[in-house]
């Protein structure tokens, strides 16, 4: 008796030969199989790289922002509630913020207009995202022309224009001085947008919160961790939406894969009469058919993920990078940051491989345990 | 080596199709002797053969063998022999491996791979490594003289190529018996007496040989021991001689 | 619902795997009923062909549960971001009552799989498939635990409702919460260590008296069963403080996670191996006296007592060697 190595090595080898041998049929089916995957993976992968640049760029957002609402709406912070925020225990530094919304109707784009408070943009300067700057069509030294809340022409010089990098966060930022933020918006001087609170230790954040929506009634904060938790359940949702729709794909593969597995030519069948007539037992059948199942659905994953690898971090996943972006005119162009891990594989690996291969059981235990004396009389 | 007691064999039993194959044969098979099983088509010698080759399980009946090594089996049950028709596919399968070569009336050989593998396919399961095999399986090829097709597709093979190809296949585990049925229906005089020649062979060291044939070659041939005669599943002659 | 990718994996998964458990159950049945091994008859043949798909469903079924097992924790793990108050998997298990029932029952189901795997492994090296009705009663146990598993998963994620406030592991596994985990992490250690490393010793010692002398399969199954639970409840009470090198953080899932070198999955993987090992030595025991088995049966015991001392002892050899080179040191140690 032989070792069960070497029973194993055979029976792949002969698998190997006899996928080979049914070109067509195993061929459409890689390729069926090898487009599910790729669909998959291009979502998964996608979705997990923006919640990813997401949680980096919050890294860097405030731990709490502060806002004033009147009515249920967002209304104007006065400036002197900084100072008693500051007070407060466990808070280290408040920042004023003057920021709003800028349309403008001959691009048809919204931007985000900032006064940068600590004077580093000068008096008629303005720095601006690189979304900006490719939807004008101006570069530094250029000059941009804005209109007041009470449209009056305001002209502003391109000094600098913020680096691709920046994409994400700043594709649509407009940043101006204080003086020509006040000029463009009419904001009465001693308010706020809103406050950037920052808090020595983060686990106390909620702490701080809450003291702070006890002391000042009608003021909203909101932490970092409700942002980063609503963005994380926005892109499970839209991510789980597309899944739930391919859903359909993988359904249709399956069925696609349990026909092929179930139609058998008859040159195929009369092949595993033919082993089992001269000594190959059921069980061996059946480690044929799982080696064969192995060796398509291993091809399949490694070319489905390798494609849509190339797909979400070359191309942005330019097939359906929409749907999950969002709808805006101004779209933030840029190269998500290749991150796939382990977990993201098991899970691509329970949407594809599972069900293929628990579609394929049956046919193959059906046609494993053909009877081998039938060889006999053909 | 091989004995029937009351054996029968149905298919389909219980539907409107019913079919007994073989009714209530009752048979010895002596082991190194030549026995042909003789008999027009439809007389059940197919099933008798798939029976005796422990490809089939009988409906009802019992099949012992003697002088086979089980390695599942206590030592020292060759002598008085056991019973197999209560076995499982997997012990059946695995002692027909290793105990009998069939050559079918087609070959039946794997079309798409080579002789060489075609050769070997009956020993993959059993785990042997591949150099050792390879090497029997060149010996093999190299005594019926095809060696040097043992590269190419079968489908390139002529029909007395593709015969001893058939019989190195039904040699590459070293069986005891060699079931051979109808093995001389596509072939002209010249290759059915090379065939016999074989069997002669095969006879010679000493291994047992069943064959099924209407073929007076086969039947009428000195080298048949024993000529079993059959007709709509019954044993019409024992053809015992003694 | 989260429509998280991953959820939806694991309830497809889990759904697949009920599926494919329930129809083996339910030829199981039919097997139970009509089997006559010395029946040559085709109602016979075709039981035993229905045989193998069983064990085909039933060997894919047990890959698929292990590897759903750490899936759904390591899911649990990820979804922990939308609840406030968590900070790994415990605080997602904990935001409804399904939660832990569902990780208990998969570990369970992976057992009892792993087990009924032993025993078809040993049916099928008989000559007469001695244990055909033993399999099956088996299966009868599986399959609607296997369906239970599925409902309570489905009732879990249904009832995750992001944002619900629940409580971390922090304050789930300290030691002044009431509850079966703060009662785990309240345990002090210098009981637990010693009853720890004293059932291992139990273990090797009658694994090595089982292995040499061929009696004592019961009693090495019992002790194998008992120090999969002790050695559980160590893991919470004191050996993850080692790999925290904080007193307080008692969490048996953090340590699957990157930041600790995934040193949670070695140590796993070994308590499960040496469960189900363990479990087999004793599920075998009762049928040595079976004709067909008496050459087989104290074989397959003796490697499942090898494999199962050697992965608890590599548990242990891991976190001994954790708690050599850590800098933590246990209250005054």
């Amino acid at each position: 008796m032989g070792s069960p190595v070497n029973r194993h090595r055979n029976i792949l080898d002969f698998a190997l030969s006899s996928l080979i041998r049914r070109k067509t049929k195993n061929i459409s089916l890689f390729l069926v199989y090898t487009a599910v995957v790729f669909a998959l993976a291009s979502l998964i992968f996608f979705v997990h790289a923006l919640k990813r640049e997401a949680s980096l760029i919050l890294k860097g957002a405030p731990d709490m922002v502060v806002q004033k609402m009147v009515a249920g709406r967002q209304d104007l912070v006065p400036a002197s509630f900084a100072g008693k925020i500051g007070a407060i225990r466990g808070v280290s530094v408040v920042t004023p913020r003057l920021w709003g919304y800028y349309y403008d109707p001959a691009f048809g784009s919204n931007y985000t207009v900032m006064a940068s408070g600590d004077g580093t943009v000068p008096k008629d300067g303005v720095v601006i995202g690189s979304g900006v700057a490719r939807d004008q069509r101006v570069r530094p030294g250029d000059l941009m022309a804005f209109r007041t809340y009470n449209n009056e022409p305001l002209l502003l010089t391109v000094k600098r224009v913020m680096p691709y990098e920046s994409e994400l966060v700043a594709s649509d930022l407009v940043l101006m001085s204080n003086r020509d933020f006040k000029t463009m918006f009419d904001m009465p001087d001693g308010y706020a947008t809103d406050l950037a609170v920052s808090v020595a230790n983060p686990d106390e954040t909620g702490t701080v919160a809450a003291k702070i929506a006890g002391q000042f009634p009608g003021s909203r904060p909101i932490m970092k961790s409700e942002i980063l938790r609503t963005y994380e359940n926005i892109f499970d949702w839209r991510g789980g939406m597309m899944v739930v729709m391919l859903g359909a794909a993988v359904l249709s593969f399956i069925i696609f894969a349990w026909d092929k597995a179930t139609g058998l030519s008859a040159e195929e069948r009369k092949e595993i009469g033919i082993l089992k007539s001269i000594g190959w037992e059921t069980a061996d059948v059946l480690y044929l058919k799982f080696w064969e199942g192995a060796a398509i659905s291993l091809s399949a994953f490694l070319t489905g993920v390798a494609l849509a690898y190339v797909h979400v971090f070359f191309f942005s996943a330019a097939l359906f990078g929409h749907a999950l972006k969002g709808w805006s005119v101004l779209y933030p162009d840029f190269r998500l940051v290749p991150a796939i891990d382990a977990y993201q594989l098991a899970v691509l690996f329970f949407l594809s491989v599972l069900p293929y291969t628990a579609a394929t059981i049956f046919p193959a235990w059906l046609a494993a345990t053909a009877d081998p004396d039938e060889a006999m009389r053909s | 080596m091989i004995e029937l007691t009351n054996v029968t064999k149905s298919f389909n039993s219980g539907r409107p199709n019913q079919f007994t194959a073989v009714r209530d044969v009752s048979l010895v098979i002596e082991p190194g002797r030549v026995t042909v099983l003789k008999g027009p088509s439809g007389s059940g010698k197919t099933t008798l053969l798939s029976l005796i080759g422990c490809m089939a399980r009988p409906s009802s009946g019992r099949i012992r063998l003697r002088g086979v090594r089980a390695p599942f089996l206590p030592d020292g049950a060759e002598g008085p022999g056991f019973d197999v028709s209560g076995l499982p596919e997997r012990f059946l399968t695995s002692i027909r491996r290793e105990t009998f070569g069939f050559i079918f009336q087609q070959f039946n050989l794997v079309k798409g791979i080579t002789v060489i593998e075609n050769v070997m396919l009956p020993a993959y399961p059993t785990g042997e490594g591949r150099t050792s095999a390879r090497d029997r399986v060149l010996g093999l090829l190299d005594m019926f003289g095809i060696a040097r097709h043992a590269a190419s597709r079968v489908e390139h093979l002529s029909g007395g190529e593709l015969q001893r190809t058939a019989i190195a296949r039904a040699l590459v585990n070293n069986p005891a018996a060699i079931i051979a049925d109808e093995p001389t229906a596509h072939l002209d005089s010249a290759l059915s007496i090379e065939f016999m020649d074989i069997v002669g062979r095969l006879k010679s060291e000493g291994k047992t040989v069943i064959i099924a044939s209407h073929d007076p070659l086969v039947y009428g041939s000195g080298l048949a021991d024993r000529v079993v005669e059959m007709r709509d599943g019954l044993v019409t002659d024992t053809g015992d001689t003694e | 619902m989260t429509l998280h990718p991953a959820v939806l994996a694991l309830l497809a998964s889990s759904l697949t795997v009920s599926a494919m458990v329930l129809y083996a159950g339910w030829y199981g049945m039919a097997v139970r009923a009509k089997w006559d091994i010395n029946s040559g008859s085709e109602v016979q043949v075709g039981l035993e062909r229905r045989t193998y798909l069983v064990s085909t469903i039933l060997g894919y079924a047990l890959v698929f549960q292990l590897l759903s097992l750490f899936l759904f924790i390591y899911t649990a793990d990820d979804l922990h971001k939308l609840f406030t108050g968590a900070m790994c998997a415990a605080g997602t298990l904990n935001v409804n009552g399904f939660g832990y029932p569902v990780l208990i029952l998969k570990v369970v189901n992976f057992i009892l799989a792993g087990v009924w795997l032993i025993i078809n492994h040993v049916d099928t090296r008989g000559y007469d498939y001695p244990l055909i009705r033993v399999k099956y009663a088996l299966l009868g146990l599986l399959a609607p635990l296997v369906l239970l598993e599925t409902l309570l998963m489905f009732g879990f994620f249904s009832g995750l409702r992001p944002d619900v406030i629940t409580s971390c592991c922090g304050s789930l596994f300290s030691s002044d919460r009431p509850g079966i985990a703060g009662d785990l992490a309240s345990l002090p250690y210098t009981i637990v260590r010693p009853v720890f490393f004293a059932s291992i010793a139990a273990t090797t010692v009658s694994g090595l008296l089982f292995y040499l002398k061929g009696r004592g399969a019961y009693l090495f199954s019992a002790v194998s069963g008992t120090t999969f639970l002790v050695a559980s409840a160590s893991l919470v009470s004191f050996i993850c403080l080692y790999y925290y090198e904080l007193p307080t953080h008692h969490c048996p899932f953090c340590i699957l996670q990157g930041e600790y070198g995934h040193a949670g999955y070695a140590l796993y993987a070994s308590l499960l191996a040496g469960a189900v090992s363990g479990a087999g030595v004793g599920a075998l025991a009762p049928f040595r006296d079976r004709a067909s088995l008496k050459a087989v049966i104290s074989g397959v015991q003796r490697r499942l007592a090898v494999v199962a001392v050697v992965m608890y002892l590599l548990f242990t050899a891991l976190v001994s060697y954790r708690m050599l080179v850590s800098s933590f040191r246990l209250g005054g140690d």
